[in-house]
């Protein structure tokens, strides 16, 4: 297998199954265009068929050069230092760290901004290995006013309110405070 | 030339409220790019409604000066944090977050001051004195087929500054590629892959990607080194550059001042390929190009000096044709039309104060960047002592509402952070993160230009190649594809 690892096979079956899916995927509106005769799938077709090209490329440069790095490569810094990881905890505590901002995403269309922001700024703090209380609490606050402050009060930025009862009742207490102090000016 | 542009200074600071809307726009634009998380299209995206109750002049004039600061203040940003405050400051973070890491920020930061000054009023000077004479060579020579040969130029020179291994470098401009067929193709109006997702159908949106890509893709790694204990704090410095480091680099400024016009005076290219042609430029015609990556400071000056270069210029098509040339300028034909304008030829004949104090506030802007750049710089680089798991979650909020904003989907935070969990991963496996944004900002502009072009041509490919300026482009994508081909298989390889 050459100098071939496990991750070299995990980056071609990646490639390969972007390649495969996309391509069943554009049968779907594999329609003509009257005035344009490669059609909607021409385009995107190239780029996978290139991308197949360019993965199978990859693979034989792993197979006969390994993890190495091609001399005169700019930009090749940019790739972060190779991180080792010691035990299982350093795994989960990496994959907590990348599902906290996917999960407050999600929440935002139910929770909305208002309610859902603190919580999540005090959680990254605490996956962030911070763990002193007084700091997490402060910082919280801190932040989320002046999200507050600049977004809602200086420039009236339109932020999800959520769509669930209690959260989206908390929004409209926020927006109903804010109008109440715009009132005042 | 000289009594119009008085006429606009006259203008511009002769009334205190449009005084006061162009230091906001100076300040504000520097700010938000210059604040992790959030750009000047962030800042851009909420004033556009308010600008109704500007004058034409005041609303277009912020937007430019908005243009001008914003696109320096992104590379702030990008030294310090490897975190691009927008696409054009991307190459700057090749060598200039090196820089950082080496302790040498100050010279990264005041070289940067420095260059984008002297590229944006270089740009604006050109774009005072020969806007109507450029923007008729433009409508004479360049049309579809001329644009698609640049942006396939501009993606072989991406392909081959980015990433581990040049098949890295390819992958990752593939898969930008990819990513923006995602919605209606450009020719018919198809919806494609948008997976049964309808607010897909309008595409994967710019800023949110770049936001993800860049941004939280950084917060990951940066996180992941917490957690596993390799975590150091950037270096603080203030040392700037002396004035000989940079006359050393006059003739890198000159010739990204070059790239940064050319690029930025066709339509719908930007200041994006502005400073990858800028650093790739500096890197072909440098003597040592290994050193390129690893804190160069004529990198970080190269592609500073070419992104603000094309901002100067890519006003010309926008005032003169009508076409914007990214984001930013395509809000400024927003601006326009809320107040029953068209940007064109009309508008030099129609309202020649409005361009005057565009023109003047964009070249004072590009002067503020020098005196307030070098005020603000050392007080800048403190962001370097603010402990990173404060800095975090501020940057994740900023950039939660800035994908936010741009277009009300709570689809594009979702958007966001999943490119940043790609980017992180892809990053880790040393592909390039500035290649698949290049390729997912210039995939659409290649595809109408290549359909466009293709029907000019009725599908005769010797016609389309009796195009001088598109052949000379084609095959200068085609020398660097085939080099980077050559040092694929026969370049060194070394232990990373």
């Amino acid at each position: 297998m050459g100098n071939l690892k496990n991750s070299d096979l995990v980056e071609i079956v990646f490639w390969l199954l972007i390649a495969v899916i996309f391509f069943s995927v554009s049968f779907n509106f594999n329609q003509p265009i009257e005035i344009y005769k490669f059609g909607a799938t021409g385009w995107p077709r190239v780029i996978l068929a290139l991308i197949g090209l360019a993965a199978l490329g990859n693979l034989y440069h792993s197979f006969k050069n390994g993890s190495k790095t091609q001399q005169g490569r700019v930009g090749a810094s940019e790739a972060p230092d190779q991180v080792y990881y010691s035990s299982l905890t350093d795994y989960l505590k990496t994959a907590w760290i990348l599902v906290i901002p996917l999960l407050y995403a999600i929440s935002l269309k139910p929770v909305g901004f208002y309610f859902g922001t603190p919580f999540f700024i005090a959680l990254v703090m605490l996956a962030w290995g911070e763990r002193r209380v007084k700091f997490i609490l402060m910082s919280t606050l801190f932040i989320y006013g002046l999200l507050l402050i600049l977004f809602m009060f200086i420039l009236n930025a339109p932020l999800p309110q959520g769509n669930v009862s209690p959260f989206y009742d908390f929004s409209a207490f926020m927006l109903k405070m804010k109008t109440q102090f715009d009132q005042l000016f | 030339m000289l009594d119009n542009f008085l006429t606009g200074t006259a203008t511009l600071f002769g009334d205190p409220f449009t005084i006061g809307i162009f230091i906001f726009g100076v300040i504000g634009g520097m700010l938000f790019g210059a604040i992790p998380g959030v750009s000047m299209l962030t800042l851009a995206a909420i004033l556009l409604p308010f600008t109704a109750d500007l004058s034409p002049s005041q609303g277009v004039m912020l937007f430019a000066v908005i243009y001008c600061t914003g696109t320096y203040g992104g590379a702030i940003t990008a030294i310090l944090f490897n975190i691009p405050g927008a696409p054009e400051n991307a190459p700057t973070a090749f060598d200039g977050y090196p820089m950082t890491q080496k302790g040498m920020a100050g010279k990264a930061v005041g070289a940067a001051v420095l260059c984008s000054a002297v590229g944006g009023v270089a740009s604006a000077i050109v774009m005072m004195s020969a806007t109507e004479p450029l923007a008729q060579w433009a409508i004479m020579n360049i049309g579809p087929p001329e644009i698609f040969a640049l942006v396939f130029f501009g993606l072989a020179v991406a392909s081959s500054v980015g990433g581990r291994t040049i098949w890295k470098g390819w992958l990752s401009v593939l898969l930008g590629l990819l990513i923006a067929t995602i919605g209606q193709d450009p020719v018919g109006g198809i919806n494609r892959f948008n997976f049964g997702f309808s607010d897909l159908a309008a595409g994967i949106a710019f800023v949110p990607a770049i936001l993800g890509f860049f941004a939280v893709s950084e917060i990951f790694v940066q996180a992941e080194k917490k957690v596993s204990g390799n975590y150091s704090a950037p270096k603080f410095s203030v040392d700037f550059p002396t004035f000989f480091e940079l006359w050393a680099h006059k003739i890198a400024v000159v010739r990204s001042i070059l790239v940064g016009f050319f690029c930025g005076i066709l339509p719908g290219i930007g200041a994006t390929l502005a400073a990858f042609m800028g650093y790739g430029e500096a890197v072909r015609w440098s003597k040592n190009k290994s050193d390129f990556g690893k804190g160069k400071l004529e990198g970080v000056i190269s592609s500073e000096t070419a992104n603000n270069a094309a901002t100067g210029a890519a006003m010309i098509p926008l005032l003169a044709l009508g076409l914007p040339g990214g984001a930013l300028t395509a809000m400024m034909v927003a601006v326009f039309q809320m107040h029953d304008l068209e940007p064109g030829p009309l508008v030099f004949y129609n309202s020649p104060d409005l361009i005057w104090i565009v023109f003047a506030g964009m070249f004072y802007a590009n002067l503020s960047i020098l005196f307030i750049g070098l005020l603000e710089t050392k007080t800048i680089l403190y962001l370097l002592k603010i402990p990173f798991q404060f800095l975090a979650p501020m940057i994740l909020m900023l950039a939660s509402i800035g994908a936010y904003i741009s277009r009300g989907l709570v689809l594009d935070v979702i958007v966001m952070f999943a490119a940043g969990v790609i980017g992180f991963l892809l990053r880790r496996s040393g592909y390039s993160i500035p290649g698949i944004v290049l390729g997912l900002i210039l995939g659409k502009i290649g595809e109408q230009n290549f359909a466009q072009g293709m029907q000019m041509v009725h599908y005769d490919l010797g016609t389309y190649f009796s195009r001088p300026i598109c052949t000379i482009l084609i095959i200068a994508g085609v020398l660097t594809l085939a080099k980077s081909l050559h040092s694929a298989f026969f370049a060194k390889h070394v232990e990373s």
